[in-house]
């Protein structure tokens, strides 16, 4: 019954050649099923980072296999890994998310004029998420003028409105106080389970961890425990 | 929505674009100048040329400019007449017996090119009447009078009423004839070989001395109409050569000043892309550096699914917009300063250049299809200018980019 929306296979990933070469992923098998609400956790160049690169194809292989959505992500070229991302998979990253010249509502409804969304459903589709994230009436805000909780729940936003089947996200509660972080989990674990919509993200805080469902752990670029809770 | 993104990230910076925008605009305004300049100095050479004797066009018997025989005079002159009748666009025609022949005083004696008019004609042609300096212009297409340049009446120590004997081949028998003339009027037209080297005298006491009755050696004719070039717009056609007579436009009467204006028009050419080449490579050079600066932007947005030709595109947008804006403000600069030259010229008034003397100022003028062509030269090289630029930012990888966060 569950569905699989990442399989990751016998990840291999090295940066550098020769002396310096570093093993950023040394045999990293993962799968990622709908509906996963996942941390990875892991001391500082564990190789979080290196992987979510990996699983949304912004960063390549060294060997192995990542499939996403049933789509091997090593065939694409870069414009159909663009699109393929665009239509698949949510990114947030730790901050900076957000394009500075672009209000709220434009930065937010980016993807779905790549997408070419009709304009009355982006309409309808924003207001629902600016709703749901506390941010009515700062539509034509610019991000520079919303603190930095904000920002990243704008960004949740961006990256759910596309409708992916997965969203990315690398420390997205780093640069915010505890407080502010826990409420992005809650509503990111909101969207968990009303929308169904799969999350894996990083982090390295305890306290986040604690709220995700499923924790998996990265020691010098293996997987050595990978646990639901 | 790229468009967009790339017309505010424009302004992101806004001292470094008002900057760029400012060099393209000065770019050109320095183009649309230098051209307005250098169509006005034509314009100018031309209409000296073509105003002081030449006229637009002139008739003559075949041979006539190579040998200069008297004898050689315009062939079925009622039939060429009545052509030249026809013509609507014809302004004005002067007749004129043209000969070599030496003018003798007491003073001494100096070979000059006698040209017989009828004064009212020639008025229409040249500027002789206007060029009067002391005494008066002829009166009459008969009679005793003549007039010269200044430098011929000083090099001959002449004064008005001073008696003159013009001597020259009659056209029947080759021998020489001569003729006693009163000088009547000294012109001055700053144009070095017709003040010290010209005479006008009546048209019928020249052809009645060189036994030329009825008969005329060249007919210079002014057309109302004229192209910018200073070219007829509807010429005349040429007769053929069974008329033994040939109708040629100043183009072909004075070759070099037809050149020189084709030339200005290379050499502006050439200074153009020099010129645009300068600007686009300072806008390169803007262009990267908003593109450093902006490094993580980029790598988000194509990072969320915007596709490298997308992210060129934005580029491209930008350049198209400062180039946009800097037309605009290099137009409106551009019709100021020509407009304030245009309203003081430029004084080059005894300036001589390849054989013409300036004689008026130089007034700014400009060809349409030259103010069309200059913005889209600039907006064509500010697009070759983002080209490099746009590379960049296609081929990025949005990892790298991503790594260029500063936290
Ligand atoms: N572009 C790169 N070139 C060389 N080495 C790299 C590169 N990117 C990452 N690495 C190395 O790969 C390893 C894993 O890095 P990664 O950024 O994935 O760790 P991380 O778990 O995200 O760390 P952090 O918690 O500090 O974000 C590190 O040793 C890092 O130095
Ligand atoms: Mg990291």
């Amino acid at each position: 019954m569950e569905e699989t929306v990442i399989v990751a296979h016998k990840i291999f990933k090295a940066f550098g050649e020769g002396e310096t070469e570093i093993q950023a992923l040394r045999n990293v098998d993962l799968d990622i099923k709908r509906g996963d609400f996942a941390a990875i956790v892991g001391p500082s160049g564990s190789g979080k980072t290196t992987l979510l690169n990996i699983l949304c194809g912004l960063d390549n292989v060294s060997s192995g296999e990542i499939k996403v959505s049933g789509r091997s992500l090593q065939e694409m070229s870069g414009s159909e890994l663009a699109q393929f991302r665009r239509e698949h998979i949510g990114l947030v990253f730790q901050a900076y998310n957000l394009i500075p010249v672009l209000t709220v509502l434009e930065n937010i409804e980016y993807v779905m004029l790549l997408q070419h969304v009709p304009a009355a459903e982006r309409k309808e589709r924003v207001h629902t998420f600016l709703a749901e994230l506390g941010l009515e009436g700062k539509e034509n805000r610019f991000p520079a003028e919303l603190s930095g909780g904000q920002q990243q729940r704008v960004a949740i936003a961006r990256a759910m409105v596309s409708k992916p089947d997965i969203i990315l996200a690398d420390e997205p509660t780093a640069n915010l106080d505890s407080e502010t972080g826990g409420q992005l989990l809650e509503m990111m674990r909101k969207f968990n389970e009303e929308l169904k919509m799969t999350f894996v993200f990083s982090t390295h805080d305890p306290q986040i961890m604690e709220r995700a469902k499923r924790l998996i752990t990265l020691t010098d670029g293996r997987i050595v425990s990978d646990e639901l809770k | 929505m790229l468009l967009k993104l790339a017309w505010r990230n424009l302004w992101r910076n806004r001292t470094r674009t008002w900057l760029s925008t400012l060099v393209i605009a000065i770019g050109l305004v320095a183009m649309i100048f230098m051209d307005t300049m250098m169509v006005g100095m034509n314009t100018n050479m031309v209409k000296n040329a073509t105003d002081s004797l030449m006229g637009h066009a002139q008739m003559h018997a075949l041979g006539f400019r190579d040998e200069q025989d008297v004898k050689l005079t315009i062939n079925d002159l009622d039939q060429a007449l009545l052509q030249l009748e026809k013509h609507p666009d014809l302004k004005a025609r002067s007749l004129r017996i043209v000969t070599q022949s030496m003018l003798t005083s007491s003073g001494g004696g100096e070979p000059v090119l006698s040209l017989g008019v009828d004064p009212e004609e020639e008025q229409l042609l040249s500027k002789f009447d206007e060029a009067i300096i002391e005494g008066e212009y002829l009166d009459s297409v008969s009679g005793q009078k003549l007039i010269l340049g200044w430098k011929l009446a000083e090099k001959l120590e002449l004064g008005l009423g001073d008696r003159l004997v013009l001597t020259a081949a009659d056209a029947e028998s080759g021998e020489m004839v001569q003729e006693l003339f009163r000088l009547s009027g000294i012109f001055k037209t700053g144009e070095e070989k017709m003040d010290a080297s010209m005479v006008l005298v009546a048209r019928k006491t020249l052809q009645s001395m060189l036994k030329l009755e009825g008969r005329i050696h060249q007919i210079a004719l002014r057309y109302s109409k004229l192209t910018q070039d200073g070219t007829p717009v509807n010429p005349l056609k040429k007769p053929d050569d069974s008329s033994k007579n040939e109708l040629l436009l100043w183009t072909e009467l004075m070759p070099s000043l037809y050149m020189i204006s084709q030339m200005t028009d290379l050499s502006m050419a050439i200074m153009g892309t020099i010129l645009f080449l300068i600007i686009a490579l300072g806008i390169t050079n803007t262009l990267l550096m908003g593109l450093y600066e902006r490094m993580f932007e980029f790598g988000v947005i194509k990072s969320i699914g915007t596709t490298p030709w997308q992210a060129a595109r934005i580029m491209f947008f930008e350049a198209v917009c400062l180039g946009f804006v800097s037309i605009i403000v290099g137009l409106i600069l551009a019709l100021f300063v020509t407009a304030l030259f245009a309203n003081y010229g430029i004084d080059y008034i005894g300036i001589e250049f390849s054989g013409v003397t300036f004689q008026e100022k130089i007034y700014p003028s400009y060809k349409w299809s030259r103010l069309v062509l200059y913005p889209f030269m600039s907006l064509g090289f500010t697009l070759l200018a983002s080209l490099y630029p746009a590379f960049k930012l296609w081929k990025m990888l949005p990892v790298e980019a991503l790594r260029k966060r500063k936290f």
